[in-house]
């Protein structure tokens, strides 16, 4: 064994055009995918909608609803986590404007918007937005129940 | 098959939405339209029994939180009943179910108005 991290390897890369039709065949490959990777059918359905909601938000956000882009996802399965690369070339959005979700405030405003991200944060283990050349980049790792059940000891 | 299907009936004064399938934001259009369908009919106690939801993405819940305010405004309230664990973990994930009442079986969450009725007061 050397000390040198091997490189990780997408084990799935999906692109689907920006329609909200195509949001089932996200959440059905994300879901098939954590399952592979080890998630229980519980957590795999979570990580698909985690994953359903970054990409809702490059449909609605990034893309303003413009039906002839492309959103771009690629899976990794680590040893002891799975990361979501989710990438788009549409405008910047600056999620971390995004406010605190405030239940009471939402509803007297009558708000339909703003819990995807918070949804995202609450069942994945780590989420991050970056810039890349001219494409949003959102990274989402859930860790896998082999590292848990390691941590735990 | 259709990704979402939701029928709505009438029982005791209060709308029943069964919604079966998927909520997200390709179908949340359907379940709001049967929400407002409701609201336009002046009926403002609204049970959403969840037996045939199979997910629920924040555009559903965003649903629900788009017409809360009128539907208490109006004395009524929006009751949810019957969701598998998978709905009910986003529910709580959100912390919606400090918000929205949540019974398990859609008999209770119907009864519930009922009892609220009988003390002269408007829903929690």
């Amino acid at each position: 064994m050397t000390g040198r991290r091997r490189k990780p390897q997408p084990v799935v890369v999906l692109r689907v055009p920006s329609g909200t039709e195509f949001l089932a065949a996200i959440r059905d490959t994300t879901k098939r995918v954590a399952e592979l990777a080890g998630c229980d059918a519980a957590t795999a359905e979570q990580v698909a909608l985690a994953v359903d909601e970054a990409a809702t938000n490059v449909i609605e956000h990034a893309y303003g609803g413009a039906r002839d882009r492309f959103v771009e996802l690629a899976f990794v399965c680590e040893p002891d986590e799975l990361l979501v690369e989710i990438v788009d070339d549409g405008r910047p959005v600056d999620r971390r404007a995004m406010p605190r979700v405030d239940l009471g405030r939402y509803a007297r405003e009558r708000r339909r918007g703003g819990f995807g991200v918070h949804l995202m944060g609450r069942i994945m283990d780590r989420v991050s937005f970056r810039r890349r050349g001219r494409c949003n980049v959102c990274c989402m790792v859930k860790k896998l129940p082999a590292a848990e059940a390691r941590e735990a000891r | 098959m259709s990704e979402l299907s939701v029928e709505s009936h009438e029982r005791e004064g209060v709308v029943l939405l069964y919604p079966s399938g998927f909520i997200n934001a390709h179908t949340v259009r359907l379940f709001e339209g049967e929400l407002q369908k409701a609201l336009d009919g002046g009926c403002y106690r609204i049970v959403v029994s969840g037996a045939g939801l199979r997910y629920v993405a924040s555009a559903g819940l965003g649903a629900l939180m788009g017409v809360i305010e009128e539907v208490r405004t109006n004395g009524g309230d929006i009751r949810i009943a019957e969701l598998n664990d998978t709905v009910r973990n986003i529910f709580e994930m959100l912390g919606l179910n400090h918000l929205y009442r949540i019974f398990p079986s859609e008999q209770e969450a119907v009864l519930s108005f009922r009892e609220a009725s009988g003390r002269g007061r408007a829903p929690a």
